[in-house]
């Protein structure tokens, strides 16, 4: 693909100065915006990376709790063991490593069947850490007793945040990239003109699952103490499915714009009105699918002044068809013999 | 006689009872132009998708350029040079006119292209460089400039068709396997696309394998015919000889033949042919056990 390197240019510019941004914020920011900014960014890696895969070739993925969870439990067992940044590695590895096996298995089915199948491996993942837990060192969660410094954690998140959206920005503009989109406009097509799938896809999977291993090791210190039930939350996936489809799987800022404003969002929504949290993340939600389908990040200038024109145009067709009404009930009372409306004409 | 490109070995496909190719002996040379009839359901696509890799027949073999290729998904097979189209157009939508065409250049068009078996690296011809020259090759570039640019769902559906052909061509092929490329098109876009498939074949040193329904432009454009009947091949010949071969006219061509040649063709031909097909069907029901599709079809007609 030959985009022109101007674009390359400018997704770097903008990603290097939100990135100097975000590292400059702990420092004169309260430890509330501190936390919110660290939960931000945890989304905007595990967004970003999920649409590098799931966006691009289509496949829906439910996994990421599963890797995100494998990651956490990765850095609580090896943290006694090994240094802070090895223990990340080790947790994007085991998730990865993890993916290809998931990926070999299920990802010849498409649709439904993969997003269930995903789902359902990350139900069978939690509940053998759980049973493993039970029978075999006979605990229910883990302690974490070596635990980094605040602010070497929310470096962590940035920095993989970072290598998030410049991985999108760079497998865009390569063939593996194409790839992906090949498969997802149309798999046997793009088989036929000389793509091996089931390589770019294995690959793509445990691509994104490294990542999602990652921040689970990063984030699992968040916590001091953790279990099945914490870190493999399906809702980690589900948050992560629904800021990239909001944000705009297809596009490279999209999720990043989604994970932020979702996170911002869950947190005012929470504490404002906490009754109604979830209802109204689910009315934004159909809202967005109604009305956005493209994502937040297809949001242009031209959207809005559409839906101003729509909102108008239907306001003065109700109008006109009142009127019509209006003027019927009139000839059928002249019919009936009131006369006393001629003036009218 | 030299190797052929691409050679089916009793090649058949079963999916489940029912046995849409059967044992269907085929090969194909370098620089040929031929031809595959047959009535509906006789098990033409199916055949396609086999020896293309879209779907891995159940018994028989495929060697291509001496490789034997059986079962191997459709990036191998168009690794080896071999490039198809579909029957109804499957472009990439979303992506540019251009994009559809680059994509195959990134992928199989990218390997260095051997004609023989052990033949030195031949240059790519000048017409399939770049997704430009491709364009300008099918007719979709040069002086419509702005199609390129459009998205390849916004292009009629004849062009897409064309885009079609031009999407198979960037994987710079050896064998190009057309399935219904003239399918509702018009009579003089019909003729068009036949001058522009031998067209490809002469310039580009291409072997061409062309299904196509419209029997009477085939059979006037192509140098060899392959008739399937219910999944078997009944026929392989040149087109004269064809036409003349009794079980052909029994099973497929019936006595209309000789005023379709004559110029007559059209729908209301090819319903009379597809009826004397179902009533052979009929007929032959007690020596061939009738798995073809279009035995249930005059069955439900006859019902």
């Amino acid at each position: 693909m030959n985009r022109p390197a101007a674009e390359l240019r400018r997704d770097g510019l903008v990603l290097f100065g939100l990135a100097g941004w975000a590292l400059a914020l702990p420092g004169h920011a309260s430890e509330f915006v501190a936390s919110l900014a660290l939960t931000c960014l945890m989304y905007v890696a595990l967004a970003s990376s999920w649409a590098l895969f799931c966006g691009t070739s289509r496949y829906l993925s439910l996994a990421t709790a599963a890797f995100f969870g494998l990651g956490a439990y990765t850095s609580a067992l090896g943290l006694e063991h090994v240094g802070w940044w090895s223990a990340i590695a080790l947790g994007a590895l085991v998730a990865s490593a993890v993916a290809l096996v998931m990926g070999a298995l299920v990802l010849h089915l498409r649709g439904t069947y993969f997003a269930v199948l995903t789902f359902g491996m990350t139900e069978l993942i939690r509940h053998a850490i759980t049973f493993w837990e039970k029978s075999v060192t006979g605990t229910v969660g883990r302690v974490l007793t070596v635990v980094p410094e605040r602010e070497t954690v929310y470096l962590t998140v940035l920095l993989l945040a970072v290598l998030a959206v410049a991985t999108s920005i760079v497998v865009r503009r390569t063939r593996f990239g194409l790839a992906l989109a090949g498969i997802g406009a149309d798999e046997q097509r793009a088989q036929t003109l000389g793509v091996n799938t089931r390589w770019v896809k294995t690959l793509g999977f445990a691509l994104t699952a490294a990542f999602a291993g990652a921040v689970g090791a990063a984030m699992s210190v968040r916590w001091t103490y953790i279990d099945p039930p914490t870190v493999f939350n399906p809702f980690i996936g589900f948050q992560t499915v629904l800021i990239a489809l909001i944000g705009g799987a297809l596009t490279l800022w999209g999720p990043l714009i989604a994970a932020v404003v979702f996170s911002l969002l869950a947190e005012t929504l929470r504490l404002q009105v906490p009754q109604l949290y979830m209802m109204s993340l689910g009315l934004l939600l159909i809202l967005c699918v109604l009305y956005l389908p493209g994502g937040l990040a297809s949001l242009r200038w031209a959207t809005l002044q559409g839906w101003w024109q729509h909102s108008r145009q239907a306001l003065r067709e109700r109008r006109a068809r009142r009127d019509r009404r209006n003027q019927r009930n009139q000839r059928a009372n002249r019919a009936a013999g009131h006369d006393d409306e001629d003036s009218d004409d | 006689m030299t190797e052929p490109l691409l050679q089916a070995r009793a090649v058949s496909v079963r999916f489940g009872g029912l046995t849409a190719v059967d044992a269907v002996d085929a090969s194909f040379h370098a620089g040929e132009l031929v031809g595959i009839i047959g009535p509906n359901g006789a098990g033409k696509t199916t055949f396609f998708n086999a020896i293309s890799g879209v779907v891995a027949p159940t018994g028989g073999e495929l060697i291509a350029g001496g490789q034997r290729l059986t079962g191997a998904g459709p990036h191998r097979f168009a690794a080896r040079g071999i490039a198809r189209t579909f029957q109804t157009p499957r472009v990439f939508a979303d992506m540019t006119v251009r994009d559809n065409i680059a994509f195959g250049l990134q992928f199989a068009g990218r390997r260095p292209r051997r004609w023989g078996l052990w033949g030195a690296q031949a240059p790519v011809p000048w017409a399939l460089r770049t997704p430009e020259s491709i364009l300008a090759l099918i007719g979709l570039g040069s002086e419509r400039q702005d199609l390129a640019a459009l998205p390849a769902a916004a292009i009629t559906p004849s062009q897409q068709r064309l885009l079609e052909i031009g999407m198979a061509l960037a994987t710079r092929p050896r064998l190009l396997l057309l399935d219904e490329v003239a399918a509702g098109l018009t009579e003089a876009e019909v003729e068009a696309m036949a001058q522009l498939i031998r067209r490809l074949r002469d310039e580009l040193d291409l072997s061409v394998v062309w299904i196509e329904h419209a029997v009477t432009t085939l059979l006037r454009h192509v140098e060899r015919v392959i008739v399937l009947h219910q999944g078997r091949k009944i026929a392989d010949g040149p087109p004269a000889e064809v036409v003349r071969n009794r079980e052909v006219i029994e099973a497929y061509l019936g006595d209309e033949m000789g005023d379709e040649t004559g110029g007559a063709a059209g729908d209301k031909t090819r319903d009379k042919t597809r009826d004397k097909t179902g009533d052979n069907t009929g007929d032959n029901t007690s020596d061939n056990t009738g798995q073809g599709l279009n035995h249930r079809h005059s069955a439900g007609a006859a019902a």
